[in-house]
């Protein structure tokens, strides 16, 4: 009876690791037999990155649904339209969930082309991933330097050149002005303290030593105290760099404070000014200085896909949401694809990747110019600084103050 | 009759140890065979992992009373201590896993002091000391030794496969270990230091350096646990490792089973995170839901855990 | 700089010492750690903002709401929930599970129901004067939080030392045995006591976007571990104990942001561990192993 039960329970247990793992493996199509192009990518319906994570999908999900309204997208391995699907996971905004998602779309989905999900943490663990399954990462928004590496060719970024790259405008833009009294406050994460790094030496570079230039706690919700400190070295520009809540908890205490500086820059009203002007009130963020990203940024010659202002419309049409910087990126992605599947000669993943390399530098989008370097990491497009402008309405403008580039 | 008596306790003895043998058995056999049925390594990856963890936390509540909430500290230190290796000592893989779970047990030895709270005193503590700890690796004060807040990037050392079977070897040794502890007189030691410390002191049992055993192996457990996982994903962020939920999860996992024995971290494991991967990856909030009920309900209704259901009859379970 | 940081840390204390108030009650009481007392915090602050946004309703008015109404919730949870822990093997470790259970229960529903992106109260919601001392200006939420925080801990130390029933509560904390013994209504005082933790806690929740910035869902957890690291330090079941602990906290929390930014996060927890570790007889009590 004993032995009985011990082999019903090895039996439970076998039978339940395997049901939790679900089904049986399926081999990968053939290029000949494909039906349609499968794109694998993630999305974090909560957690830290969702207010960013969200819009880009959409973006993405919108041009799918653009370029299948067309009969699908055009495969020159497969002379032939091809209609797109989207196969796509949560990843609750957790890089362990993302790692078994990302293994997920390549082992299981078998999918065509893998897309990262927004952000450095979250695409970080797809890197490896693919790498070693030999899978063409289009990497939208992580932009971690250490991503690009000569020796691996599976990494593509898309949008935004590298993190490290984004203030030299900013540091040009400082410097011009001939302010000599900087302080800075910076969250101590990937993203933040990488610009604060280039930032400060391309200061010292022109003789110029911030007066304050300090690290917070990603988590600090409450800047009033460090404020005031920066307020007591009398400095003429006052940077915060951080994520957006960072950037929202300090407009807000900079509100409450009345402290006036001759110019106050964060990064993320430039990106998803609506969230500013519905979180704290279009008159803290009036007359200060950002990156403006599309769509404040527009570019006069786009040579593919839709122009900011028909994307604008189209967007709004079919998802009912605003355009931000994010949903643009995300519909970025789509083009890029689109780009590179119309032009590789096979859909193997390598000559995906000599195809995004070809077409490099000669491809205008309304997020701007797209080329990549050797590694893969974007250099075509380029932040400039803007200052903006709300009026009670809400309406924000933005006026550059450095030249936007293409 | 005496010797009737003491053949057939013998042979209840020998099927004991069988039906023991047989859990580590089937955690080897369905883990080392499961990826040919199964493409997604990833997924089975983190079944063991977590199990892992599920046994580590079930070794220290189930045996000593102690409820971590900060085991995850134990858990990153491993993944750190293991990237530090190879990236400052230019260890081979395997090596650094081992490193990464000795700088753990180390870093259990400093948190000691901590065996002397109890209840929610050390639960609350615990994980206060993982906080300190997330913190002090991500802080830009040790970019020299941890890369601060730029995470880690072993790509150089990446061995999916490598890393798949250590960690099934360390699932297993973990499981052994408990089956052991829970077996021997020392565990039987430490249950009854868990009822009663103070008689147990006076029975003449070493309460001070049987719990400081447990809690050295249990951290040792995360310490290889998150060595491995670190390895496995070779890209990681201090959050990636130090993410609190892994801890709840583990602690979930355990309790949900039922702590004190061998199956139920194991059961749990693997009924909750299939649950989460069902569930929980398109709608957490659900699954996070349904969890916090189960808890609830447990504590309320059926504290030993599912397998209490079996053993209600009078049954054996490892 | 430093006189700045000093007041706003006692600014901020104060309020701190206010928000542990609630935990301190039940724990001092009932011998139970509410671990889902954060999350109670961070539902009277979705009140807060909810009755704002949507009804215009001062916080001023959502404090009264929110106390009223988290007093209910804290009875209605009572009675299905604690009587029967009381009685089983290992009541302290049970409702530690138990409330981190509520914990996660709660936290899923915050999502389920307001989402996850974080939620705020305008710092000018009590206008936009500042107060001015010392040379330096204060904004008024600020003031206004730490008067709010003030009165009520005020009360609640006059309704435990100077009404029948916060003498009854008083002997419950210093020994449940004798209580019972000596006839007291031990449960009724206890389900009281609950429904005002959780309620005051609520109530501390309406100010605390003004002092700590936002809100979301995951706050619960955090604002736990500075409510426990606060009971610990100040002395357990008296009022006036929170309050020299969330003046421990809110002075070293804002020096530290001040002189050593980066490792502000840290001050709750390396407090909380030093206190336990380096002077464990004196403030800890009945928290020690006595094996």
């Amino acid at each position: 009876m004993k032995s009985t039960a011990i082999l019903g329970m090895a039996a439970v247990l076998l039978s339940a690791s395997l049901a939790g793992c679900g089904s049986s493996p399926s081999t990968a199509p053939s290029a000949k037999s494909i039906k349609d192009i499968t794109i694998g990518t993630l999305y974090a319906k909560s957690g830290a990155f969702a207010t960013s994570s969200m819009p880009e999908y959409s973006g993405l999900t919108f041009w799918a649904s653009q370029i299948n309204k067309t009969g699908g997208v055009y495969v020159k391995a497969l002379h032939k339209k091809v209609p797109v699907k989207i196969v796509a996971y949560n990843d609750q905004s957790s890089a362990t969930t993302a790692t078994t998602l990302y293994s997920q779309l390549i082992t299981v989905n078998h999918v065509n082309i893998l897309v990262a999900d927004f952000g450095s943490v979250l695409t970080s663990v797809a890197v490896p991933i693919a790498q070693e399954k030999k899978m063409l990462l289009f990497d939208q928004t992580g932009t971690g330097a250490s991503f690009f590496t000569p020796s691996n060719p599976y990494i593509v970024l898309t949008s935004l050149p590298t993190s490290g790259l984004w203030p030299t405008s900013l540091a040009q833009y400082l410097i011009h002005k001939g302010y000599s009294r900087i302080a800075i406050v910076y969250a101590t994460n990937d993203f933040d303290q990488s610009q604060d790094q280039t930032l400060v030496s391309k200061l010292k570079a022109a003789h110029i030593t911030p007066v304050y230039n300090n690290g917070v706690p990603t988590s600090t919700s409450s800047y009033s105290v460090l404020l005031n400190n920066m307020s007591h070295t009398n400095p003429q520009a006052v940077i915060e760099l951080g994520y957006p809540n960072n950037d929202i908890a300090f407009l807000q205490a900079l509100k409450a404070s009345g402290d006036h500086f001759n110019m106050v820059f964060t990064i993320f009203p430039g990106q998803l000014p609506q969230l500013f002007v519905s979180s704290v009130g279009p008159s803290s963020i009036n007359n200060t200085y950002t990156y403006p990203a599309p769509p404040l940024l527009t570019f006069s010659h786009v040579n593919y896909g839709l122009n900011t202002a028909q994307f604008d419309l189209a967007f709004k049409k079919a998802t009912g949401q605003s355009t931000n910087f994010l949903s643009i990126a995300g519909y970025n992605t789509g083009l890029i694809i689109q780009k590179t599947l119309s032009t590789a000669n096979s859909l193997n993943q390598l000559s995906l990747r000599h195809a995004v390399s070809r077409f490099s530098g000669s491809l205008s989008t309304l997020d701007g110019t797209f080329k990549i370097d050797s590694k893969g990491a974007q250099i075509g497009e380029t932040l400039p600084v803007g200052k903006i402008t709300t009026n009670s309405k809400g309406r924000v403008s933005v006026q550059f103050v450095t030249s936007p580039n293409s | 009759m005496l010797n009737t008596q003491l053949v057939e306790a013998g042979k209840r003895q020998r099927g004991r140890l069988l039906i023991n043998g047989v859990i580590p058995f089937l955690v080897l056999v369905g883990f080392s065979l499961s990826p040919f049925v199964y493409a997604n390594q990833a997924i089975l990856f983190q079944m063991m992992a977590f199990m892992a963890l599920a046994q580590g936390v079930n070794l220290l509540y189930g045996f000593t009373g102690y409820l971590p909430f900060g085991y995850v500290g134990f858990f990153g230190i491993g993944a750190y201590g293991m990237a530090i290796s190879i990236q400052l000592l230019h260890f081979p893989g395997l090596l650094a896993v081992v490193m990464g779970g000795l700088l753990s047990a180390i870093i259990a030895i400093i948190f000691l002091p901590l065996l002397r709270l109890s209840g929610a005193y050390f639960a609350i503590s615990s994980l206060a000391a993982a906080e300190v700890l997330s913190n002090v690796v991500s802080n830009s004060a040790m970019i020299h030794i941890t890369n601060g807040p730029y995470g880690e990037q072993l790509t150089q050392s990446y061995h999916p496969v490598t890393s798949y079977v250590a960690m099934v070897i360390v699932l297993v040794l973990t499981t052994v270990t408990v089956i052991f502890i829970r077996n021997m007189p020392f565990g039987r030691a430490l249950m009854a230091i868990r009822e009663d410390p103070v008689s147990a002191a006076m029975a003449g049992i070493a309460v001070v350096r049987s719990r400081s055993i447990v809690w050295l192996l249990s951290a040792l457990i995360a310490g290889l646990t998150g060595a491995i996982f670190g390895w496995h994903l070779s890209v990681f962020y201090p959050n990636t490792v130090f993410d609190l939920n892994i801890s709840i999860l583990a602690i979930v996992f355990t309790l949900f089973g039922g702590y004190g024995t061998v199956t139920g971290p194991v059961l749990g494991s693997i009924v909750l995170y299939g649950l989460y991967n069902a569930i929980g990856i398109s709608d957490p909030q659900y699954f996070q839901l349904i969890y916090g009920l189960l808890i609830v309900a447990l504590v309320l209704f059926l504290p030993g855990g599912i397998i209490s259901l079996i053993q209600r009859r009078g049954n054996y379970v490892p | 700089m430093f006189t700045y940081s000093l007041v706003s840390g006692i600014l901020f204390g104060i309020f701190f010492g206010f928000m542990a108030l609630g935990l301190n009650l039940i724990f001092g009481v009932m011998e139970m750690v509410n671990l889902a007392h954060g999350d109670f915090v961070v539902l009277g602050g979705y009140v807060a903002i909810m009755a704002l946004t949507s009804l215009h309703i001062n916080p001023v008015v959502s404090l009264v709401i929110a106390l009223v109404l988290f007093f209910l919730v804290g009875l209605g949870l009572f009675f299905p929930l604690i009587p029967r822990l009381s009685n089983s093997r290992d009541p302290e470790m049970l409702s530690l599970i138990l409330f981190f259970g509520l914990s996660q229960v709660l936290e899923a529903l915050m999502v389920i129901k307001f989402g996850v992106n974080p939620e705020s109260l305008p710092l000018s919601v009590f206008g936009n004067s500042s107060w001015h001392f010392l040379g330096q200006s204060y904004q008024i939420a600020w003031i206004v939080t730490a008067l709010v925080s003030l009165v009520m801990i005020t009360l609640t130390y006059v309704f435990l030392y100077y009404t029948s029933l916060g003498r009854a509560v008083r002997a419950v904390m210093g020994n449940r045995e004798e209580a019972l013994a000596s006839g007291l209504p031990v449960k009724r005082t206890s389900a009281i006591i609950f429904a005002i933790g959780i309620g005051l806690a609520a109530m501390s929740g309406v100010l605390s976007p003004l002092m700590i910035g936002s809100l979301d869902p995951t706050s619960g957890l955090g604002l736990t571990t500075i409510a426990f690291a606060i009971v610990v330090i100040g002395s357990l079941g008296n009022p006036l104990g929170s309050v020299v602990g969330g003046l421990v906290y809110g002075v070293s929390l804002m020096l530290m942001q001040t002189y050593l930014s980066s490792w502000s996060v840290l001050v709750p927890y390396l407090l909380l561990l030093i206190i336990v570790l380096v002077k464990p007889s004196g403030l800890l009590g009945k928290g020690v192993r006595h094996a």
